[in-house]
């Protein structure tokens, strides 16, 4: 691991925000497990316990991470790590010790994706705990643990090409604002392209698998010919993303 | 003795403004170059480009016998900069922060990091936060952060900033005995006219992007003329005879007191000229032109009044 990597991934995990959020989050899933399953909840919420719960609870509870929680978080500590260090003119003091532009962004990329995917991993690990806490052994049926870990697997991907399209955003904007505007205009346009009958547009919108994966397959297995297509898209979409950081990452000037 | 940085043509603008033409110079180790200019005289946008964190659009820059362009690695190995106010990790601590940037070399132990942070007279404070740092501290760690690597060149973008006089001599001051014990070579931009003309073996004065004056500090102020300062009675009268006097150039006038450059006349003359007209001196003192009147000459164009 470059000597980069290494400061900027300590860096990353020195921010308390971190671990404020996932403290949240596990309330928040504890909670869930344990109160939405109560009669009464369940009437209020109008859900059905028998679906969302027990070995389908970590699936419900990945959509709440990966749709907009976790997009909102990753835009929050990213504009800290990129946009935030640029306007306090710390970003380019590596460049007067010997470092690269390049070696510079690719050190950033390669925390805030390696990150993002952890969360993703570790919000898994959260809800399956709450699960586990909730239900005991019944959450471990197979069928159901090997498509909610493939889920969650294709929302690792998906959050780390919404990283590096971030990243892309914060290099070009070098403004924390403008990225999170940004960011906001994509999730309405995600939700609006998935609700609509643009099938074209669909095709090709990075967003719109993992859709069809949380929404139109909620607690079924998604097919390879839905599968295989969203991989290819978003592995694009994020060679796009990364080419474009690299690129504008040159011809910044401090 | 071979150069350490060479600079030839720089050039840089931004959209329809200029903000850097066809400056050059070079240095040769162990001095020390002042950078001055008034606000958006394009110094910082010089040191960002010899520093490659900015483009250039035109020129060459070549450090320590490496061209910036062929090789900006290489070349800038050899540079050590603190450019801006001084921005570290506000949670970690003085030698914290400078050993994460030493951990990007290769063989910096912990141990020298502490004998930077003596050299800068930091060693009592190397486990404070920077957050509770003064930014005279604050600068002080630049420079030792800039000195990571024993650069052979290192630059420093108004590095007096924010410090009171006791910090800013011995700011000056070490960089003094490191350009003298180790041979580094120091580009400093600042305001500081008086103490850059103490310190500083060479000038390089820029206004709207163009070097105006370059040179030795003992050349250029050799070559200036005398300074007078005085208090004449009668204003009026004074302002006209002033006004036709030959071979004095006004440089300042406040009610009766005037500051006169002495062109082509020596002080006596020009006493006996304000004694011929009747002119009542009520003070009168003569003093060499300094960095200060030069800079003042140079860059004030447009205010400066000249009675020849």
């Amino acid at each position: 691991m470059y000597p980069l990597t290494k400061l900027y991934a300590r860096e990353m995990y020195r921010q308390k925000l971190i671990y404020v959020f996932f403290a949240c989050f596990f309330t928040a899933s504890f909670f869930y497990a344990f109160f939405i399953s109560t009669p009464q909840m369940e009437e209020m919420l109008n859900i059905n316990i028998g679906i969302v719960g027990r070995e389908n609870f970590p699936e419900f509870m990945m959509r709440f991470y990966v749709g907009t929680v976790g997009i909102l978080f990753n835009v929050f500590l990213l504009t800290l790590f990129i946009c935030e260090e640029d306007r306090n003119k710390m970003i380019y003091q590596p460049l007067l010790h010997g470092e690269s532009r390049s070696r510079i962004i690719q050190s950033k990329i390669y925390v805030s994706v390696s990150m993002s995917m952890i969360f993703v991993l570790l919000t898994a690990f959260i809800n399956y705990t709450t699960a586990f806490m909730r239900w005991g052994c019944e959450i471990f049926e197979l069928t159901a643990v090997t498509r909610t870990v493939t889920k969650y697997l294709l929302s690792c991907l998906y959050m780390s090409v919404i990283t590096l399209g971030i990243i892309a955003l914060c290099v070009c904007t070098r403004n924390a604002w403008k990225t999170i505007f940004f960011v906001i205009i994509y999730m309405l346009i995600d939700s609006f392209i998935y609700s609509s009958n643009i099938l074209f547009l669909q095709k090709i919108w990075v967003g719109y698998y993992l859709n069809l994966c949380t929404f139109s397959y909620e607690y079924q297995k998604m097919p390879l010919k839905e599968t295989l297509p969203g991989i290819f898209v978003m592995v694009l979409y994020g060679f796009i993303f990364y080419r474009t950081s690299l690129c504008r990452t040159q011809k910044i000037d401090f | 003795m071979e150069k350490i940085i060479s600079v030839q043509n720089l050039r840089k603008a931004y959209k329809k403004e200029t903000a850097v033409e066809n400056v050059c110079f070079e240095l040769m180790p162990g001095n020390i170059m002042g950078l001055l200019g008034t606000n958006g005289a394009g110094k910082t946008t010089t040191l960002k480009m010899i520093t490659n964190l900015c483009s250039k659009d035109k020129g060459k820059i070549v450090i320590d016998n490496v061209s910036l362009d062929s090789n900006p690695g290489l070349a800038l190995s050899k540079v050590g900069a603190a450019l801006d106010t001084p921005s570290f990790y506000q949670e970690l601590t003085a030698r914290e922060n400078i050993e994460c940037f030493a951990h990007l070399y290769k063989n910096i132990p912990n141990a020298q990091v502490m004998e930077l942070l003596e050299y800068v007279g930091l060693k009592n404070q190397a486990e404070k936060k920077v957050k509770k740092f003064s930014l005279g501290m604050k600068q002080r760690l630049a420079l030792a952060r800039a000195m990571l690597g024993q650069p052979k060149l290192i630059i420093l973008d108004e590095p007096a900033n924010g410090l009171d006089p006791q910090g800013q001599i011995n700011l000056y001051r070490l960089i003094c005995n490191m350009a003298k014990e180790k041979n580094t070579t120091f580009i400093v931009s600042s305001h500081q006219l008086h103490d850059m003309e103490k310190f500083c073996t060479d000038i390089l004065i820029l206004d709207k992007g163009k070097s105006i004056l370059q040179g030795k500090t003992e050349d250029i102020l050799s070559e200036t003329t005398n300074i007078v300062d005085c208090i004449l009675e009668e204003t009026k009268a004074a302002e006209n005879v002033l006004s036709q006097c030959q071979g004095i150039s006004l440089v300042s006038q406040k009610g009766n007191q005037f500051t006169i450059r002495l062109e082509n006349i020596c002080f006596d003359e020009f006493i006996r000229k304000l004694v011929v007209n009747h002119l009542h001196i009520r003070y009168i003192s003569i003093r060499k032109n300094s960095l200060q009147d030069l800079f003042l000459k140079l860059t004030e164009g447009q205010n400066h009044v000249s009675i020849n």
